[in-house]
């Protein structure tokens, strides 16, 4: 027990002083901010943009949707008006016009009203935002239109107009919970992020971390002193610590963020943003949810990390080893390319069944989870398959490991492992 | 020095895939000797030291350290191991490497951090303590590797080719540390493919090539049994009749004459005395006579053979 914990502690201070971790550490909280503080500051932008409005329209309906797109605030409109016929050499000559401080220009004829269509030019085409604005504003204007010639009354029109939102709440055990729809979402998309960046991160540094030892031949030195699971054991408890610290950092830096985001909206000269933002809904990270998270993590990582220690003490490089990972590497990204699936259904056959398999369970049960109530029995039954080929696992990634990491030369192929694996 | 063996393997035969690296080996180690493992590369010496350390194990055989059961990892509080392929972790600084292989053979940090310090002064490395592995010269590296094979005081140290890249000045440091240790009441058990090392070092020794014992025991007693006898003959004005003298297969077995010089090999229960009587009744005058002590090299290249003696020249200017 000494011994691993020798092991352990070596393998977490190298590790903590490398440049890798520090970087990292610091890195995620730049990142997430980053995440945070751009949109924002693009937001920013928004609000000059200058948008023409080509006006053709006979009976006012021109300087009405001026009017409502002058509301939003992030667009400046530009009445030009003109006549029919005029209209193609207005447009050729407005193209010209296009560039800084002249966005586009969207042309409205009486058209608009009849068959609903309108078009628009401009540099800023591919800017969600920006259309999104546009032509929001232009449904609500030509139904407000369209109801206006059929003699209805602007006040009841205006009533009529009143946007319907739709909130959902999470039932959990029979109650409900404050955590919205949205708020789940997020803390399934953040579980996954997380889980997914973590168990392979430190899952190769367990391997980068045997490959070390074996290309340099410390090996040599450790097993004359230590047993091969000792040595394993400790790697993996290592490196999983660092993990632990590492996410731990993320974590408390992110709900100092959220804790603390109108603040750092002020600073960023964002004060109304941050107000919008104080009032996004955020998840409730329950004990519970952390557990199992955590649960997850610990199992899911010990279950990599000794597939990765197994497929390092097959190699003779990292160039070996970078190749070698692939089929690990593949198992992991499974439940990432079926997430949305997982997301959209969290009680489908899919997503029960992802969360059962012990090499997908580690990710999608606790996306399951987060998304939607997860029975005990589930829970249980997936922790319990995921344990037991855990055990199997690592006694496999063992006796590899075991005599792997003496061998040196060519990469075993399928005959000389299955002896490994007897011997 | 008491008699009783610190290590004894008994008919150990290792094979892997294709061939066998030691075949039916028996050997034992006493207490307190300096004891050589000598033979060609390939012989099977890492092979054997590295079963003899638990790291693999023979597939036939049995293998005790100091007179019990239990292998190299078991007994690492009490074993030192410095293997062939040697490495250290080239991003760690050279007291905490040695603080932690110290560590994991069962020593107190503290104490291993004291002792380091004193071991790193005492083979000149006084002003590396805090740099990384990496920054050290090669030569550097392996001391820093010797330290950490006798760091925790073993009452046995195995050194795979410990003089192996060393310039002469640190050979000869080597070699004083070992003595030292040997003096100390530690058992040392080495294996060298270079004749000289072993020659001025061992109590006893172990000639194996193509993983066969060849021969085995005290150094003098090595000596004594397989060196044969050994003459270096000088005569003024040698002739026809001299000549025929000094190649006379009823007395010599080998000879090496340059005519007035001659390095005569005997065959067994010859007697010296005879060629001398008849060198004199021939007539010859006799300037040098003298039954010489065999070197453990001639003695390796007439059990080894010839062939593995170039192979080893060449080694030797390899090294």
């Amino acid at each position: 027990m000494r011994k691993i914990w020798a092991v352990m502690r070596r393998e977490f201070i190298e590790k903590v002083r490398t440049k890798w971790f520090i970087i990292g550490t610091v890195l995620g909280p730049v990142l997430m901010l980053g995440m945070v503080a751009l949109p924002i500051l693009m937001a920013d932008r928004t609000t000059n943009r200058v948008v023409g409005v080509l006006d053709a329209t006979t009976e006012g309906f021109g300087d009405r949707f001026v009017g409502m797109l002058q509301q939003t605030g992030s667009v400046k409109p530009e009445r030009i008006a003109v006549d029919v016929p005029d209209l193609e050499d207005r447009a050729v000559e407005l193209a010209r016009r296009v560039g800084p401080g002249f966005d586009g220009f969207i042309i409205l004829t009486d058209a608009v009203t009849d068959d609903g269509h309108a078009e628009y030019r401009g540099r800023n085409v591919s800017s969600f935002s920006d259309m999104q604005t546009i032509s929001v504003v232009l449904r609500n204007a030509v139904f407000s239109e369209r109801l206006r010639r059929e003699g209805v009354d602007p006040q009841i029109v205006g009533r009529a107009r009143i946007s319907v939102d739709l909130d959902t709440k999470k039932v959990q055990k029979g109650e409900v919970t404050e955590e919205s729809g949205e708020a789940s979402f997020f803390l399934a998309y953040a579980m996954w992020l997380m889980l997914y960046i973590a168990i392979l991160l430190y899952g190769i540094q367990v391997m980068g971390s045997v490959v070390e030892e074996k290309t340099s031949r410390v090996v040599e030195v450790l097993v004359s002193s230590l047993k091969p699971f000792e040595l394993l054991a400790g790697k993996i408890v290592g490196v999983g610590a660092v993990g632990i610290l590492q996410m731990g950092i993320w974590a408390g830096f992110g709900k100092l963020m959220i804790d603390k985001r109108e603040l750092l909206a002020n600073m960023l000269g964002q004060g109304e943003a941050g107000q919008a933002l104080a009032g996004i809904p955020l998840p409730e990270i329950s004990f519970t949810t952390i557990v199992v998270f955590l649960t997850y993590f610990i199992l899911g990582y010990f279950l990599y990390a000794s597939m990765f220690a197994a497929v390092a003490a097959m190699v003779n490089s990292e160039q070996e080893a970078r190749q070698a990972q692939t089929p690990v590497v593949m198992l992991l990204v499974v439940p990432t390319v079926l997430m949305i699936g997982i997301l959209n259904n969290p009680d489908g056959a899919m997503a029960v069944t992802l969360s059962l398999i012990p090499f997908t369970s580690p990710i999608a049960m606790p996306v399951r989870w987060a998304a939607a109530p997860v029975g005990t029995d589930q829970l249980a039954g997936s922790i319990a398959i995921l344990g037991t080929t855990l055990v199997g696992i690592t006694w496999l990634a063992g006796r590899i490991y075991r005599v792997g990491i003496l061998m040196y030369g060519k990469k075993p192929g399928v005959r000389e492992l299955v002896r490994w694996l007897k011997g | 020095m008491s008699s009783s063996p610190v290590i004894d393997v008994e008919g150990v035969t290792k094979r892997f895939a294709g061939h066998t690296a030691v075949r039916s080996l028996s050997l034992s180690v006493p207490s307190g000797s300096i004891y050589g493992l000598l033979g060609p590369n390939g012989a099977g010496k890492s092979t054997t030291l590295r079963m003899i350390m638990g790291i693999i194990l023979p597939d036939e055989g049995r293998i005790a350290l100091f007179g019990g059961r239990g292998d190299g990892k078991v007994l690492s509080a009490r074993i030192g191991y410095l293997p062939e392929e040697r490495g250290l972790y080239k991003k760690m600084k050279v007291l905490e490497i040695l603080m932690f292989l110290a560590e994991i053979r069962g020593v107190s940090r503290r104490v291993a951090k004291t002792k380091g310090t004193m071991w790193l002064e005492k083979l000149g490395l006084g002003d590396w303590v805090d740099k990384k592995v990496d920054d050290l010269s090669k030569g550097m590296q392996q001391k820093v590797q010797f330290i950490a094979t006798v760091l925790h005081d073993p009452e046995l140290v195995v050194l795979d080719e410990p003089f192996a890249g060393l310039d002469p000045v640190n050979s000869q440091v080597m070699k004083d540390t070992v003595v030292e240790l040997a003096r100390g009441g530690t058992t040392v058990l080495f294996s060298t493919h270079i004749m000289e090392h072993a020659e001025k070092l061992c109590d006893a020794v172990c000639i194996i090539a193509r993983g066969k014992k060849v021969l085995d025991g005290g150094m003098a007693e090595v000596k004594r049994e397989h060196g044969g006898q050994h003459l270096i003959v000088a005569i003024e004005r040698g002739d026809a009749s001299t000549d025929r003298i000094l190649a006379d297969p009823s007395i010599v077995s080998r000879s090496n004459s340059f005519g007035n010089y001659a390095e005569l090999e005997l065959v067994d229960d010859a007697d010296p005395q005879t060629l001398l009587h008849a060198l004199v009744q021939a007539g010859a005058r006799v300037s040098r006579f003298e039954v010489a002590e065999p070197t453990l090299q001639q003695i390796f290249i007439d059990k080894v053979g010839a062939e593995a003696a170039t192979a080893q020249a060449s080694e030797v200017a390899h090294a």
